[in-house]
């Protein structure tokens, strides 16, 4: 029973705090189905409350251990599982899909992720935060492996009609990068967060998406010694970004020793690691 | 939030986690405007309880599509409320002790550690709550997020958020009673900051006051001789992330909710509008960039 993931020692004996991830049929997303169980685990073998933790889980705490087989068979009926512990793949985080600014959907790689690897053991801890655009909501510039999707936006010869729902509130450029001028829409590239969300409220049809891809971060954590993600490279489409991850994964297997976290292997072996995402 | 004292009590809700919103992109668009709920629950923002979350339940399968997002800041949102629906939706929350909140720009969901984690060196929920009542959906010139962590790990984050508190541990030696050369604490010190003395070991300037050495301690030669907290300002992650400040070491828990208070008061006076923005009000961070660490805290 020991080496269940997902079990948390307490102050209190033979209590402990049960963190549960989602497995199927969604990873950052809770059905309600999935929700009501929890209440019921909660009354029935916990203190009848839960945690919301920061990394999309759900701590049930002061759970009786002798009835953790009972739970964790119930758990798997409705597709959730304990785990994101220790040194198994923490859950891997997306932001959610309904938000405006995403530039990209990121629940649906989070998922096949999370299937794949939910059960595999590392060297040391990974965090992998996946953000549909800039501002990152799920940290992903202090996380092992980040992602941050990307929309680049093209100026097509559509004549601008100075509507200005690209530059108003609500729905506007959230960083000022968009100047209406007489004789069209400019974007200041430096400011531009390649989100691609003026290209939703432009109706001529100025603003287009040219291509979308993914910037990967490599090497950031927080805690007792923060450390700030290295851009790594970028890619295109979801199965090269699924690849490169998968990659990267295997050669932190490989290389890195026992408790050490990506970026202590950076650090260690240099930038070379990097490469792998070019 | 102090025109509505004036006015007294009512019972109107905090209308800032309603998040107008599109329909998941691989859900076909019908023709009903919807919004996501952002909801924060009460008395403690990281803890739901079991009817809690039955509500919840309740609402995403009645008036939203059965699913919840979990938010990196203890928020469960519900999405896909039809427009037309939110108030009875809104009522229910009210019922079951849930807000809408954690969004626009307000003093964000408080982040904290929960009290039975057995890492904490102090446990942070208590303070969380009262900083929650006390300045918690307070209206800001922008964003202000909150963060208590009970040790240095820093599960919530509090390097990288606006006003960041974190428990920290002063440790002390004993080296009469070290008998063994076990060595544990030198090992498990992040920052090197144990060294060899005599026959005992000896604590140098780099310690962080983490407390790991105390865990490992066998003969009770280290051991905490107090504990507080130690505050950090201006930090943020996004877009660019920058570490937080430190502001003051060892204070208490009321101290504490006196800093976030004159934090709080100093932002809301010097906050300006972000250069060439015309609506966009700076974060913390940027007012301190702007005028220095030691200007802006009044020195």
């Amino acid at each position: 029973m020991d080496d269940i993931a997902g079990i948390i020692e307490g102050r209190i004996p033979e209590r402990v705090t049960l963190r549960v991830r989602s497995l199927t049929p969604y990873t950052s997303e809770f059905t309600s189905e999935q929700i009501d169980l929890l209440a019921d685990i909660a009354e029935k073998y916990g203190a009848g409350y839960v945690h919301v933790t920061p990394r999309q889980t759900v701590e049930i705490p002061h759970v009786e251990r002798s009835y953790i087989n009972e739970i964790v068979k119930r758990l798997h009926e409705m597709g959730l599982s304990p785990g994101s512990t220790d040194r198994y793949l923490r859950n891997v985080i997306a932001c959610s899909r309904w938000c405006l600014f995403n530039a990209y959907p990121m629940t649906g790689i989070a998922e096949v992720l999370n299937r794949e690897f939910a059960d595999r053991k590392f060297p040391g801890k990974v965090d992998i935060s996946l953000s549909g655009c800039d501002f990152s909501c799920v940290r992903s510039r202090t996380s092992d492996i980040g992602v941050i999707a990307r929309a680049d936006v093209e100026i097509t010869d559509r004549k601008c009609k100075k509507c200005s729902l690209c530059i108003k509130e609500p729905l506007g450029c959230q960083v000022d990068a968009i100047e209406i001028t007489d004789y069209g829409v400019e974007i200041d590239r430096q400011r531009c967060i390649r989100c691609g969300f003026c290209t939703n409220v432009c109706r001529p049809g100025s603003l287009v998406v040219r291509s979308r891809g993914f910037d990967i971060y490599l090497g950031g954590r927080g805690g007792l010694k923060p450390r700030e993600a290295t851009y790594a490279g970028s890619v295109n489409g979801e199965d090269q970004l699924i690849d490169a991850i998968k990659r990267i994964l295997d050669i932190y297997m490989e290389n890195a020793m026992e408790g050490e976290r990506l970026s202590d292997l950076i650090e260690r072996q240099g930038d070379a690691i990097l490469e792998v995402c070019k | 939030m102090t025109q509505e004292q004036d006015r007294g009590f009512s019972l109107e809700m905090p209308s800032v986690g309603i998040i107008k919103g599109v329909l998941a992109k691989d859900i076909e668009v019908v023709g009903d405007k919807v919004v996501n709920l952002r909801t924060c629950a009460r008395p403690y923002r990281n803890i739901y309880s079991a009817a809690q979350l039955r509500t919840i339940k309740k609402i995403s399968e009645e008036y939203g599509s059965g699913k919840v997002h979990l938010s990196p800041r203890h928020n469960l949102e519900i999405p896909e409320i039809k427009q037309k629906e939110l108030d009875r939706a809104l009522h229910e929350l009210y019922i079951a002790g849930l807000f809408p909140g954690g969004a626009g720009t307000s003093v964000r969901n408080i982040f904290t550690c929960p009290d039975w984690c057995d890492r904490a060196i102090r446990p942070v929920q208590e303070l969380g709550l009262m900083v929650s009542h006390n300045f918690g959906d307070r209206d800001m010139p922008n964003k202000v997020t909150i963060s208590f962590a009970g040790c240095m790990n820093g599960c919530s984050r509090p390097e990288n958020t606006d006003i960041g508190v974190v428990a920290i541990v002063e440790v002390g030696v004993d080296n009469r009673k070290c008998s063994d050369n076990c060595n544990l604490c030198i090992e498990a010190c992040p920052f090197d900051a144990i060294k060899k003395n005599g026959t005992g070991v000896m604590i140098t300037e780099t310690c962080q006051y983490c407390g790991r050495c105390i865990n490992v301690c066998r003969d009770d030669v280290l051991k905490a001789t107090r504990t507080g907290f130690k505050v950090l300002i201006g930090g943020k992650e996004g877009s660019t992330v920058r570490y937080g400040s430190e502001y003051k070491r060892w204070v208490e828990d009321f101290e504490v909710l006196e800093i976030i208070d004159l934090v709080l008061r100093r932002y809301t006076e010097l906050a300006r509008l972000r250069p060439r923005s015309s609506r966009k009000k700076e974060r913390l961070s940027e007012v301190i960039e702007r005028m220095g660490f030691k200007s802006f805290i009044g020195e």
